[in-house]
């Protein structure tokens, strides 16, 4: 497994640059170019780090980027992908903003963008289904997964708040049911 | 001017804290930033929220370095994008330190138990979300009746059939939605 600093450093980059439409779209990415293509974490982890990112302060797709980074390379794994996403953003606004503004009221631009949005819903959608049977997959999930996607279409309650709640509930419920097959 | 520095340097660490939640938590701390600094104007704020939209990167990130930058040049928007991340960066790093240590230790586990579910859940929320503003066409949250806009319907479908049958690649989803908007739009 290569993964020398400058490789993780490049493929953040290369995720950074194809963030279009907003963080959303990082949980796909990763999941394309760490888990699938070069193996670095399991699609469980990303899940996990996307749980995770939820309740810790800061930008969700920087959070989980970090988490990654940390996973492949420790610490400095963690700078270099938080680096890496952060570049071709930061480039692209110091060298394109004048240039970006002029063309933000655009017709073509907007319509382009109207497609890109709907674009990531269909990205988000398809991570669901690939990520189902990894993490809703017993009695106990299935019934988890229904009530926190109930509190958050129904009630207005932190992402936050729901993610601590569910970690609670993981150790709830493996000692309740540690204790009936003693 | 190295007041500046510092000042943009506390402010944007305030809102990698303060601004949990998607990039657009981040919106009312800039507009407080806009009215106590006077560092650049209404407009201007406007003009950096719509340009952060169509940049590559996370919203609050593109915006950070664009409030920076106009703020106080390219050493601005070096600080501003550095301090939103610095606080959340050691949350992480400690965070994982501390999964990695006690790997071993069941709780974690029993944590994660809970924990993919809810993953799974907040994804599709988001989705869900995501999906009615857009179809829709309004920016507020559910409310009768139901107006579907049948534009956005078409290219949604346009859109998830084939890719839910085709090996995907992530950004190929987003360019083909961009080139559909764009034609989509054009002919109606």
């Amino acid at each position: 497994m290569k993964n020398n600093l400058f490789e993780i450093f490049k493929i953040f980059f290369i995720i950074g640059i194809q963030l279009l439409g907003g963080g959303y779209v990082i949980v796909p990415l990763l999941k394309k170019y760490l888990v699938e293509e070069r193996k670095w974490i399991t699609e469980e982890e990303l899940i996990d780090y996307y749980a995770m990112s939820q309740c810790i302060p800061g930008i969700i797709a920087g959070n989980i980027a970090i988490c990654c980074g940390y996973k492949i390379k420790k610490t400095v794994g963690a700078v270099m992908a938080v680096a890496g996403v952060i570049v071709p953003s930061f480039l692209c606004i110091i060298i394109l903003a004048n240039v970006l503004i002029n063309v933000v009221g655009n017709e073509i631009v907007q319509n382009a963008f109207w497609g890109i949005r709907i674009g990531v819903i269909v990205l988000i959608i398809i991570t669901i289904r690939d990520i189902w049977s990894k993490s809703v997959n017993s009695k106990f999930s299935y019934l988890l997964y229904f009530i926190i996607l109930a509190c958050l279409m129904l009630l207005t309650i932190s992402p936050a708040l729901i993610i601590l709640l569910s970690a609670l509930i993981g150790i709830i419920y493996t000692k309740l049911r540690g204790e009936k097959n003693d | 001017m190295i007041k500046i520095y510092f000042l943009l340097a506390y402010e944007f660490m305030k809102i990698g804290v303060f601004a949990i939640g998607g990039g657009y938590a981040a919106l009312p701390f800039l507009y407080y930033i806009q009215e106590q600094y006077n560092w650049f104007s209404l407009d201007e704020l406007t003009n950096m929220i719509a340009v952060s939209n169509i940049t590559p990167g996370p919203i609050g990130i593109n915006m950070a370095t664009y409030t920076g930058f106009t703020t106080a040049g390219i050493f601005g928007s070096v600080i501003a994008t550095v301090s939103i991340v610095f606080i959340p960066f050691l949350f992480c790093v400690s965070i994982m330190k501390i999964i990695n240590k006690y790997k071993t230790c069941s709780y974690i586990n029993d944590v994660f138990l809970g924990l993919r579910p809810a993953s799974c859940a907040l994804l599709t929320s988001i989705a869900l979300k995501l999906l009615y503003t857009t179809l829709s066409n309004s920016n507020s949250a559910f409310h009768f009746p139901f107006k579907f806009d049948i534009l956005s319907i078409v290219l949604f479908l346009i859109l998830i059939i084939p890719f839910s049958f085709m090996r995907k690649n992530p950004l190929l989803v987003i360019l083909f939605g961009a080139v559909c908007g764009i034609i989509l739009k054009t002919l109606y």
